[in-house]
């Protein structure tokens, strides 16, 4: 079934003095259950379409559709409910809430969603045992390793149980064996979840691990391929 | 959990936030206290106008007001006071004589106003009786006629008021535990009689240095003071006829209220032993006093006074003293005006905090939009973080000031160095503050305004934040 559907998707930024093809009429669409690495190099257009894909930036021209809902067509308010409610992301700089703890942080989305509060202890608890931390649910982030920190990042993003998750360079500031452990924790729970991955990366461990890999070039898909 | 991460937030920079706190209870303690002091001030200065000096309303005859004569007597003063008695408005009144007067000692003499009262009525009305100096003899009373009560600045003037050092005095101060050496230097002046303050302290400084008259001088004048009691003042008045007339008086009393202005003129007597000097078989009645249950009362008692009472001026405590009224009318404003300062400097150094911590945590901002948190939510959150800090510091610095000004309250401030000053204006030296709990509820509201509009500011920042562009910067 398809989730998200991009149809000559085009970004252009308008500086000054030049005119920035970010994005270049970029056509495609994901499935559920998807583990989909986006490549390229630096200033290929990656980020800038995981933004598009999650509502964070509108294209220039084109469409994005997830799961029949066409983007351009909600106003602010509502964007930022669908994220809330469909859209799970992971950031390089895993961006938790240094004041909370990391149960709280994964609680967080939930409790915005307004989740009765034994529902959402049970899939905080649930989460954090799957990515491997049930015994820091009460450390603050500075307590953590960055890999540790980053496995929290990921419980927060699928605690509402979105349709797919962003994932911005997740493994671009762990070390080695971090990086292993989170993405075989994320391959994990997309295959028992089927909730799709898309990450944006340069690490050849995430495009080793990735079912399919997208490769952009100038804002252009120059490859797009499904690996078994 | 929006308010819960709002209070977690408020802690992230503790040395930031504590600055804050402590900004604002600093910033509330001086507004309670100030405000305190100047309410403790003009409730002193109203209750010593109306309960000294003017009452809440007086009668007086049309024309007396413009020029204080002796004929110039109330008109039907029985009719008058038997309308005062059917108003149930009234709690009490009294009659005075009150003459334009000259008294003399045999080393000074001053203008005053004498007032010739019943002594046991006008403690019903006045509470002068309870203004009488430590070691300044008593209170008129209707069994000593030939008494004149007179106060601590009138003795001064008329040189009644008079430093002596003597052996008691001597042996107050070894009780106070005064140095052998400042006493046996004090010794040297013993059984000189000083008739002022002046000479005396002249004297004083001719002994000792500038630090032992610092830390004793106040107590060794204090202690050598010798209020001529018994002495004989010399009245000098018109008659009915307008002809001078004379008569001797014995000091039974000094009295001292908080304004000099007043103390300076007004000496008493009793009303009978002053007919006795102005002549005739009657008692003039130039001044009916008038206390009310309820100062409130004022205005609409003086209206039926002066519809039953013909050609006489009925006037209530705001035009007989105009700068306790004015005072108390304007308290309002000063409140305003005070506290408007204080919530104004408060209202930049919450908003320059926050918008420092805006700015540090810009990348979360832009992450919590990324994950969903709507634009009432971030509001809220920066709006909640604000209010918290403001409050931490309202709540510390209004029990602080609250317990502060209770203690003031009990022991009052005393201003030495300018306690004469301020007696010459009305003022009490010693004031001690109050703060109702109005007031409180006034300021807490005023701080909790303060605290939203200040948050408007930065909460409005950090709605303006792009996502996109909040998430790039390190």
């Amino acid at each position: 079934m398809k989730i998200l559907e991009l149809k000559n998707v085009n970004k252009i930024y308008n500086s000054t003095e030049v005119k920035v093809h970010a994005v270049n009429d970029v056509t495609m669409d994901f499935e559920e259950a998807e583990f989909a690495a986006i490549v390229g190099p630096s200033g290929s257009g990656k980020t800038t379409l995981l933004n598009m894909i999650g509502g964070l930036d509108m294209p220039t021209s084109g469409e994005i559709t997830i799961c029949g809902t066409n983007l351009s067509k909600l106003k602010s308010s509502q964007l930022i409910d669908f994220r809330l409610k469909n859209i799970g992301f992971v950031f390089q700089s895993y961006n938790l809430i240094p004041v909370l703890t990391a149960k709280e942080n994964v609680e967080f989305i939930m409790t915005l969603q307004q989740w009765p509060e034994k529902k959402r202890n049970e899939r905080t608890i649930e989460l954090l045992t799957a990515v491997g931390l049930g015994d820091r649910i009460n450390s603050r982030p500075a307590k953590m390793s960055g890999g540790q920190q980053q496995r929290v990042a990921v419980a927060r993003a699928l605690a509402s149980r979105p349709k797919f998750v962003l994932a911005d360079e997740p493994t671009a500031n762990l070390d080695s064996k971090s990086a292993t452990t989170l993405l075989e924790i994320m391959e994990k729970l997309n295959h028992e979840s089927k909730i799709t991955f898309i990450f944006s990366t340069h690490d050849p461990r995430v495009v080793k691990m990735a079912h399919r890999v997208i490769t952009l070039e100038d804002g252009k898909v120059v490859t797009d391929v499904k690996l078994e | 959990m929006i308010g819960s991460i709002a209070w977690k937030n408020v802690w992230r920079n503790k040395k930031r936030s504590l600055v804050v706190i402590v900004a604002v209870t600093l910033g509330i303690i001086a507004g309670v206290l100030l405000i305190g002091i100047m309410e403790g001030w003009t409730k002193q200065r109203l209750h010593n106008a109306i309960y000294n000096e003017v009452s809440h309303i007086q009668i007086h005859n049309n024309e007396y007001i413009k020029n204080e004569e002796i004929n110039l007597t109330v008109s039907n003063p029985d009719e008058t006071i038997h309308s005062i008695d059917s108003l149930k408005e009234i709690s009490g009144w009294v009659k005075r004589t009150k003459l334009i007067a000259m008294a003399n000692t045999p080393w000074a003499n001053t203008g005053v106003i004498i007032y010739g009262v019943d002594a046991e009525k006008e403690k019903r009305i006045t509470e002068i009786y309870r203004e009488i100096v430590p070691e300044g003899g008593r209170y008129l009373d209707n069994q000593s006629p030939g008494d004149i009560l007179i106060s601590d600045k009138t003795a001064e003037i008329l040189k009644l008021k008079q430093y002596m050092v003597t052996d008691s005095t001597i042996e107050s101060l070894k009780r106070e535990k005064v140095p052998g050496s400042v006493i046996a230097k004090l010794e040297t002046l013993k059984d000189t009689r000083f008739r002022s303050p002046k000479d005396f302290r002249e004297a004083l400084r001719q002994k000792f240095n500038k630090k032992t008259l610092d830390r004793y001088g106040l107590l060794m004048t204090d202690k050598a003071l010798d209020y001529r009691i018994r002495n004989k003042v010399q009245i000098t008045c018109s008659d009915k006829e307008g002809n001078p007339v004379q008569g001797i008086f014995r000091v039974c009393g000094i009295y001292k209220t908080t304004n000099t202005g007043f103390d300076q003129v007004a000496v008493f007597v009793n009303d009978k032993e002053l007919a006795k000097l102005y002549g005739g078989n009657e008692i003039l009645t130039h001044e009916i006093a008038i206390l009310l249950d309820d100062i409130d009362d004022a205005g609409m008692v003086r209206e039926k006074l002066s519809r039953i009472s013909g050609d006489n001026s009925v006037r209530t405590w705001k035009e007989l003293a105009p700068d306790a009224a004015l005072l108390n009318d304007f308290m309002i404003l000063y409140y305003f005006i005070f506290i408007g300062i204080i919530m104004l400097a408060l209202a930049f150094g919450i908003i320059n905090t926050m918008l420092m911590a805006i700015l540090e945590r810009t990348k979360e901002l832009g992450m919590l939009m990324a994950i969903g948190m709507n634009r009432k939510r971030i509001f809220t959150m920066i709006m909640l973080e604000t209010i918290f800090l403001t409050m931490a510091g309202a709540v510390v610095g209004i029990f602080s000031g609250w317990a502060i000004s209770a203690a003031l309250g009990k022991t009052g401030i005393h201003f030495s160095g300018w306690g004469e000053g301020f007696e010459a204006i009305g003022f009490a030296a010693r004031v001690y503050p109050v703060v109702t709990l109005e007031f409180f509820v006034f300021t807490a509201i005023m701080v909790i305004a303060t605290a939203i509009i200040s948050s408007i500011w930065p909460a409005r920042k950090a709605l303006k934040l792009n996502p996109v562009e909040a998430l790039r910067t390190e």
